[in-house]
């Protein structure tokens, strides 16, 4: 057996002796460099663009311009956006590229011999900018006076919406014994990823157009390239060397185009020569998306014995600028504010709104964080109103096998919320909290503090697997075996990325498993558009479930042929779950997942009342996995989810103000150290096999993030009787809200 | 200032280099531009984040914060002159063993700060391994795969035969 035991990762050896090549390392000594200079307007209009001093500056080889870019125009999910801004685009795209939406939009990228005449190059550049009026949050964008997308033919910035209508809210509320209110905002979140965006790009041996960069898509890279370039696919091709660390952020293009489109301008200049680009910390934090901002409100009827019998919810998200992935992060959010409950009247309305801010989009948890966040607090703020214990009430609403989703129809099968909880209260004993406060000290130099409360929370979520909503979701593999008699070798080619999670090491071992021959027999070629089949992305919770079913299906194909006599024998897959569908317009009904993965989690804290400071003690997440293809890899995952989560919750605190994000570094955005997170984390995984999961897994990745908050805050209550309904939880906050510090705003 | 050169003799994994620098030239660029050590990798370039740590004379330093003429005369140890040839370092094998890196970037940081910490005391207690890895940001692991493997270092210098992860198996 190879799939259940805690191989090394693949890359380990050369990460520890500091031989592994991230995207910054490749450059060859002769290389240009590229400078992309961002707008620095959150909303202008570009009267004009003077080149002219900058193009004299010794050493500038070129500068990229919206001229050079044929189909203008970007997105993931929705073309919304100008590779870049400028006055004399001749692009093909709806979008008005003469626009800036966003302080981070690109203008130009300077090609020079140096970083120094790059960066001299990059302010000689005289642009004259018309103002135009700001709408940097939900609040103002609702108030239409500015539309900033006006060629979507909308008269509102909301330009996304989902609903759900199920059952009779007025019998719903007719049943409620108790009506909990609340009314919550969510704030941006940055992936700090430690690998800043770089990227390296050249004309290939076969005349590609190639960049390598840190990414988590590769052919969706690709594809993005070649749409902006207005060039045949197979002109293009991407690389993903090492990749510092992912979570989302890299899900969108920052470096894709106009990397390639630099190498284009300069090939046809006759100048072939590697170009190379390298963010700072500040341009990464400015210049990707964030998780998303939301505005949530609640309302949740239960009967006396605990029955949740009416929930009605009202969302709106803050997209940004640009649509990124924000209409898919929507409806995440939306599904979630049900959370795993068996609810039977339901009314939600969520919506996605522009403004000129950071664009929202993929953070590991895509939705759910925000979504569940609000749900969990209501189904506490319930068991409180009814003294019920927040174990207890979960058990009698959530769902099991054959149950419908909030969608109306039935969900997949596997449902394992109730084990997953069970073992979740079991392993942290749930009725027997941590009640010395000695034991957990909010700041460790100053000893225990007399003033310290501690309390214990709980939450729990689900988490769809894989791309939902109808979107044509597929995995491809290419598994090739080698021997004479027997099978002395396997090769895996896959596309798929690893962001450092290990999923190439997750690839071999299944690969190993599926052929029935040992690890070290097994080689990969990975995450290169010229090597493999598309993949789908590290996202979503999808890979390692995804890429085991299509590195099964190759191995079977290639077993055929081996047996067929083929030598060597080659097989290839591609991978279709099964295919689901959007949720209606106007009731939300639909089948819009095939596989759930769930999780619970217990949190003891301490509450340092005079100072503000929170320490948790220790954390327990139970999480069903389906089956652990590695689980030391997977408990890896739980504790590096849960730390972004605390940061989440206690610390990370962006501040976008006026569509400029104003604390754009790490000193000034603190993401957790060694010290700050919990005492312990205890982990517990559960393998409830997925009926369709490869070996039984499921996808596990994004699934710790999203009780943590809520768990926090129910802690927190627990401790001092205080409901937190936003966050991040610094200390001013938590002074703010025990009545000890007058309100900063 | 700008186009004047100074001439610095460094000596880098127990190579002995004399380079022409300019005198704004940050050590972490030294290291990486002028002898290809792309090891030692830059995250903020502000002091914080602790990936560009490396050792000089013994201490470790954040080699963004000095310039490499500061560094004349030193002699400086990088991620790649700490294993003995094949022979991992005990703190390299530690986060090997123990699974204490995903995506890896910052790990060279990691792995020279847990040495100079390991090499003025091998047997630390946890709260003084996490002090010792304070000024390192991690962004992957949640810490404490990388606390196990530096506890798994202090161990094996210590001459003790330390636990690993991989032997661990599915339940």
């Amino acid at each position: 057996m190879t799939v259940g035991t805690n191989a090394v990762k693949r890359d380990a050896h050369d990460k520890v002796v500091g031989a592994a090549h991230y995207p910054g390392d490749l450059a060859a000594s002769d290389a240009l460099v590229a400078k992309v200079v961002f707008s620095n307007e959150p909303h202008a209009r570009m009267v004009s663009m003077d080149l002219s001093a900058a193009l004299d500056v010794r050493g500038v080889v070129e500068i990229v311009t919206a001229a050079d870019i044929p189909m203008n125009e970007y997105g993931l999910t929705m073309f919304d956006q100008p590779v870049l801004i400028g006055v004399d685009s001749t692009s093909r795209s709806k979008v008005p590229s003469d626009v800036s939406r966003w302080e981070a939009d690109h203008v130009a990228v300077v090609i020079a011999e140096t970083d120094a005449a790059a960066l001299t190059g990059a302010r000689a550049i005289d642009i004259t900018w018309e103002q135009l009026p700001l709408a940097p949050d939900i609040d103002s964008a609702d108030d239409a006076a500015v539309l900033i997308h006006p060629e979507n033919g909308l008269s509102s910035n909301t330009y996304y919406q989902f609903k759900i209508r199920k059952g009779d809210m007025n019998a719903g509320w007719a049943l409620a014994d108790v009506v909990v209110e609340g009314s919550y905002t969510l704030p941006h979140q940055e992936h700090a990823y430690l690998q800043p965006e770089a990227a390296v790009a050249y004309v290939d041996e076969e005349d590609r157009i190639t960049v390598q960069i840190a990414g988590q898509w590769t052919h969706e890279d690709q594809e993005q390239i070649a749409h902006a370039l207005d060039v045949p696919l197979d002109t293009i091709r991407v690389i993903y060397p090492a990749i510092g660390g992912a979570f989302g952020g890299r899900e969108d293009m920052t470096l894709q185009i106009v990397m390639a489109a630099a190498v284009r301008k300069l090939h046809a200049r006759g100048i072939d020569r590697q170009v190379r680009a390298l963010w700072n910390r500040e341009e990464s934090i400015v210049g990707h998306h964030k998780r998303h901002r939301a505005q949530i409100t609640a309302r949740w009827g239960a009967t006396r014995e605990g029955k949740i019998v009416a929930v009605e919810a009202a969302a709106a998200l803050d997209a940004g600028a640009y649509n990124y992935t924000s209409n898919k992060v929507l409806a995440n959010l939306h599904l979630s504010l049900t959370g795993p409950y068996d609810i039977p009247n339901v009314q939600v309305d969520s919506r996605a709104v522009y403004t000129t801010s950071v664009p929202g989009g993929a953070f590991r948890g895509f939705g759910g964080p925000q979504g569940s966040f609000v749900t969990e607090m209501q189904m506490n703020k319930v068991a409180e109103a009814l003294g019920m214990d927040p174990f207890a009430i979960r058990l009698a609403n959530v769902l099991h096998d054959g149950d419908d989703y909030v969608t109306q129809r039935p969900m997949p099968d596997g449902v394992s919320i109730e084990t997953v909880l069970e073992r979740c209260a079991e392993a942290a004993t749930w009725e027997s909290p941590m009640t010395d406060p000695a034991q957990v000290t909010p700041i460790k130099t100053l000893g225990v503090s007399r003033s310290v409360s501690t309390g214990r929370g709980m939450a729990c979520a689900l988490k769809n697997v894989g791309f939902s909503m109808g979107f044509p979701e597929r995995c491809e593999a290419d598994v090739t075996l080698s021997g004479d008699d027997e099978i002395e070798a396997a090769h895996i080619a896959h596309a798929g990325a690893d962001v450092g999670q290990g999923a190439h090491t997750a690839f071999l071992q299944m690969t190993a498993e599926a052929v029935g021959i040992s690890l070290d027999r097994v080689t990969g070629t990975f995450s290169d558009t010229a090597t493999s089949g598309d993949s789908g992305s590290a996202s979503a919770s999808r890979m390692t479930f995804m890429s085991g079913n299509s590195i099964l299906g190759a191995a079977e194909e290639a077993l055929k042929a081996w047996n067929d006599g083929d030598r060597p024998a080659m097989g290839h897959f591609r991978y279709v779950p099964p295919p689901t569908e959007p949720i209606d317009d106007a009731t939300g009904e639909g089948w819009p997942i095939f596989a759930f993965g769930y999780v619970a989690e217990v949190v003891d804290v301490a509450v340092d009342t005079e100072t503000g400071h929170i320490r948790v003690g220790t954390a327990w997440c139970a999480i069903d996995v389906g089956k652990a293809i590695n689980p030391a890899l997977i408990r890896g995952q739980v504790e590096g989810a849960i730390a972004q989560a605390h940061g989440y919750t206690l610390s990370e605190r962006l501040a976008v103000v006026d569509g400029r994000t104003l604390n754009p570094t790490l000193s000034g955005y603190l993401v957790p150290g060694a010290r700050d997170l919990p005492d312990k984390i205890e982990t517990v995984l559960i393998e409830v096999p997925d009926p369709i999961g490869p070996w039984g897994a499921r996808g596990m990745a994004e699934m710790p993030f999203i009780p943590y908050a809520p768990a926090i805050m129910a802690a927190i209550h627990d401790a001092t009787g205080v409901w937190f309904d936003s966050f991040p939880l610094t200390p001013d906050r938590v002074l703010e809200g025990l009545g000890r510090l007058a309100a900063s705003e | 200032m700008e186009g004047r050169i100074l001439e610095v003799r460094i000596s880098v994994n127990g190579v002995d280099h004399q380079s022409d620098v300019e005198p704004r030239t940050l050590l972490v660029h030294y290291l990486r531009e002028n002898l290809s050590l792309t090891g030692t990798h830059v995250g903020c370039e502000t002091g914080y984040c602790g990936a560009c740590t490396v050792i000089v004379d013994g201490r470790a330093v954040k080699s963004c914060t000095m310039f490499a003429v500061q560094a004349d005369g030193a002699s400086i140890q990088t991620v790649e002159g700490v294993a003995d040839g094949d022979e991992l370092h005990p703190v390299q094998e530690g986060f090997w063993e123990c699974h204490g890196l995903q995506c890896g970037f910052c790990t060279p940081g990691m792995i020279m700060s847990s040495i100079a910490l390991l090499e003025e005391n091998n047997d630390p207690s946890e709260a003084e391994i996490r002090h010792g890895i304070e000024g390192n940001l991690c962004r992957c692991t949640g810490y404490h795969n990388i606390v196990r493997s530096v506890q798994y270092a202090g161990a094996k210098m210590r001459g003790e035969s330390p636990q690993g992860a991989s032997q661990e198996v599915s339940s």
